[in-house]
């Protein structure tokens, strides 16, 4: 593999919980959420990668950690072949030129009081000290990339539409011509005909600028349309990595596996079908020893309880990645095995009697 | 007073039918505000037969949860206003029964879940006072303690109840005034005396521990417990009708197909009929019987879900299950929809899709636009709002 653009090599963050008075005076160790736990990904030039997970998982921190929004606690955070992650000041502020972020809430990350082109333009303000004008020159010759109306530079974020604001957003992180975008969730807001002009420009867009993009999102089929690998969190950890097409069309970890299983498709037949994954997602402040997924697991042995799987090639196999102990036995399940192959009992619609 | 009883429904051949649970009729809602009228609610008319489940799916802004809040009588009035239409629930038209009634028909005999858990708990009151409060206000109706609709023949077994039948529940007073009409009332019942009730519908929503859920505040649970809390809370009350508006789109999509499931199984269970709300296309296709979809405030289609699904006769729906990225199968851009969803204020004229349609003609933008209409050569049911719905089979 080419030099990575972007690299995280045991990468761990932990946020620490205030604690009460009683327990301070004691010197007591403090407790942390491991937000992230030794995680390690690297991204190509004009590469995506997408990483999918539920709220929890640790995908935004991650996200966060590779545009240096959070030092790391431990490990190493590369851009372009240099050590950034303990950065500060004037030299922290050069690398933000070269990865922008797009939040995940289109409302929340632009502010309500400034113009577009103060919006849009602000990282050149910030980073490349324009000046009015050729600040609102750049901005207006930026919008149309993002399918906008040039001539919309003096109006308010309100009056766009949700669509619009998430390619406000995308405009903002572009007008530093980065090397990298994370996108937080970039479409989750937004209703599915919205979505596919999204993503759509977003491909379009990486073709042209050359662009990578770090995808972070739990909507599997817009990680399926836009990236080339996928890496899928659980609980701080990468529970399976892969090309997008191997890891969602035969997924090796039950986790993947349960969480393909658990995507409603419109598709009929599909339906008044029993998922088998119950209970909920363990704490993070107290990670359980062992697999984080054994709770939840439909294939958990004793061994998973007790020993943390780590996360290899399986064997037999290329350019994949997975933290399961059973992922060899496992191969040949399929998601939907984890829907209970029998449907309710009882229904009697009138679509099924056709 | 009761509204006079309807003539009974007649079928095709003119037999009698049973009338549906609920049934909207005509019903246009606006929102009056500063900016101006937004039409949220264009001719709404749609019937839900006891024990279906009926999904209704769009966009943003297509007046979904108004509609959820409209049948109900939830809307706050001003600024909305409804400007026409019946909701007949049971025989009766909730527009037209008096304001302070209409708790009497909630809770027991319409029950809502709603988006947002953390929004619809009390966040100063226990699970238990909550749910126990649920069960109290039920028990108190059925046994005539308090007044209130309760199901009447929907697979509850009322034979053995004693005071007065449901039909006159609504009939007599909030509290009865005379000490002779206080001869039934044994005594005003309590939440405390519910806690085993409240355990047993915290066990069936799955929720394992619930003695010490129980005692817990809803900011110490988690969204996916919280929301199988309100379908405790809603489902204690027994209701003819469930109303759920996303009741799964705030939480995450493992704990989403789990309550999913919970949700089908206790449909089968006690039997009780849903309207749900979505602009999830999967969600609806693994929930629903019928489905209706919306655009603008209006119902562009209605029909068996799995037929709608696969033979769509409104351009729109069309669209919509094209530009579903699950859909996506080859290489090459998604499919997406060209323009956005008109402003609600200024309808376009005529059919408020053709600005956007592939199939637009002239006579689209002509007043009034094209009402729902029977497909031929489709499941039985299957309604479209379309000039053209011929061709939509047509459009790639």
């Amino acid at each position: 593999m080419t030099e990575a653009l972007a690299e995280v090599r045991d990468v761990t963050k932990h946020f620490p919980l205030t604690q009460p008075l009683l327990a301070a005076v004691q010197r007591k160790s403090k407790d942390v959420i491991h937000a992230v736990e030794r995680v390690s990904v690297a991204i190509g030039p004009g590469e995506t990668v997408g990483l999918i997970g539920e709220s929890g998982s640790g995908k935004t921190t991650l996200g966060w950690l590779f545009a240096r929004l959070h030092e790391p606690t431990s490990g190493i955070v590369r851009l372009g072949g240099r050590d950034i992650s303990h950065l500060e000041g004037s030299a922290l502020r050069d690398i933000r030129r070269r990865v922008q972020i797009v939040f995940q809430d289109p409302v929340g990350s632009l502010d309500p009081r400034l113009r577009v082109w103060q919006i849009v333009g602000e990282p050149l303000q910030a980073l490349e000290r324009l000046g009015r004008s050729e600040v609102r020159d750049r901005v207006a010759a930026l919008l149309p990339t993002v399918g906008l109306p040039a001539g919309s530079l003096d109006q308010y974020p309100h009056e766009f539409s949700g669509g619009g604001r998430q390619r406000l957003s995308l405009a903002r992180a572009l007008s530093v011509q980065p090397k990298l975008v994370i996108l937080d969730e970039p479409t989750s807001a937004l209703d599915v005909a919205v979505q596919a002009q999204i993503l759509n420009r977003l491909v379009a867009l990486q073709r042209e600028l050359g662009l990578s993009y770090l995808l972070i999102t739990h909507n599997v089929a817009a990680v399926r349309y836009v990236a080339d690998r996928v890496a899928v969190m659980y609980l701080g950890k990468i529970a399976e990595l892969g090309g997008v097409r191997d890891v969602l069309e035969r997924p090796l970890h039950p986790y993947t596996k349960a969480l393909l299983a658990a995507v409603p498709a419109p598709e009929p037949g599909r339906r008044r079908t029993r998922y088998r994954v119950t209970g909920e997602i363990p704490s993070l402040v107290h990670p359980p020893p062992g697999c984080p997924f054994a709770a939840r697991c439909p294939f958990v042995i004793d061994r998973c309880r007790t020993e943390e799987p780590l996360l290899r090639i399986p064997e037999g196999m290329e350019r994949r990645w997975v933290a399961c102990h059973r992922a060899e036995e496992l191969v040949d399940v399929r998601p939907a095995d984890l829907l209970a192959a029998e449907p309710v009992s009882g229904s009697d619609s009138a679509a099924e009697a056709e | 007073m009761l509204p006079p009883q309807p003539q009974p429904r007649r079928g095709p051949r003119g037999d009698v039918v049973a009338e549906p649970l609920l049934e909207v009729k005509g019903l246009s809602v606006d929102y009056e505000v500063g900016a101006g009228t937004f039409h949220a609610l264009s001719d709404v008319s749609l019937e839900l037969p006891a024990g279906h489940v009926v999904g209704i799916v769009g966009e943003t802004g297509c007046g979904k949860s108004t509609l959820a809040h409209a049948i109900p009588r939830l809307l706050r009035e001003p600024p909305a206003r409804i400007r026409s239409g019946e909701v007949r629930f049971r025989g009766m038209d909730l527009l037209t029964l008096p304001k302070w009634k209409l708790p009497l028909v909630r809770g027991t005999g319409i029950s809502m879940v709603f988006q947002e858990p953390i929004n619809s708990l009390n966040p100063a009151f226990r699970v238990f006072d909550q749910l126990a409060e649920a069960v109290r206000i039920r028990k108190m109706r059925e046994s005539g303690q308090a007044p209130g609709l309760v199901p009447g023949s929907e697979g509850f077994d009322y034979s053995k109840r004693e005071g007065p039948k449901p039909a006159d529940a609504l009939t007599r007073p909030l509290l009865p005034s005379r000490p002779e009409a206080r001869k039934g009332f044994s005594r005003v019942l309590h939440r405390v005396d519910f806690r085993e009730d409240a355990l047993d519908y915290l066990r069936l929503v799955r929720i394992n521990d619930p003695e010490t859920i129980l005692d817990l505040y809803p900011h110490e649970l988690s969204g996916g417990m919280r929301q199988r809390i309100m379908i405790a809370m809603a489902l204690s009350e027994k209701p003819s009708l469930l109303i759920a508006d996303e009741p799964t789109s705030a939480l995450d999509i493992t704990i989403q197909a789990q309550v999913l499931t919970l949700m089908k199984e206790l449909i089968e269970e006690i039997r009780t009929s849903i309207l749900f709300i979505s602009h999830d296309l999967g969600v609806i296709a693994e929930m629903a019987d019928d489905v209706g979809v919306m655009y603008a405030g209006h119902l562009v289609e209605f029909g068996p879900v799995d037929d709608v699904y696969e033979h769509p006769r409104h351009p729109y729906t069309k669209a919509l299950l094209r530009s579903a990225p699950n859909q996506y199968k080859d290489d090459g851009p998604l499919p997406s929809l060209p323009g956005s969803v008109p402003n609600l204020s200024r309808l376009p004229s005529g059919c408020s899709f053709h600005p956007r349609c592939p199939l637009a003609k002239p006579v689209c933008s002509d007043d009034p636009g094209p009402v729902l209409e029977v497909q031929k050569g489709t499941a039985a049911g299957h309604e479209a709002a379309c000039y053209f719905s011929e061709e939509v089979a047509g459009l790639p």
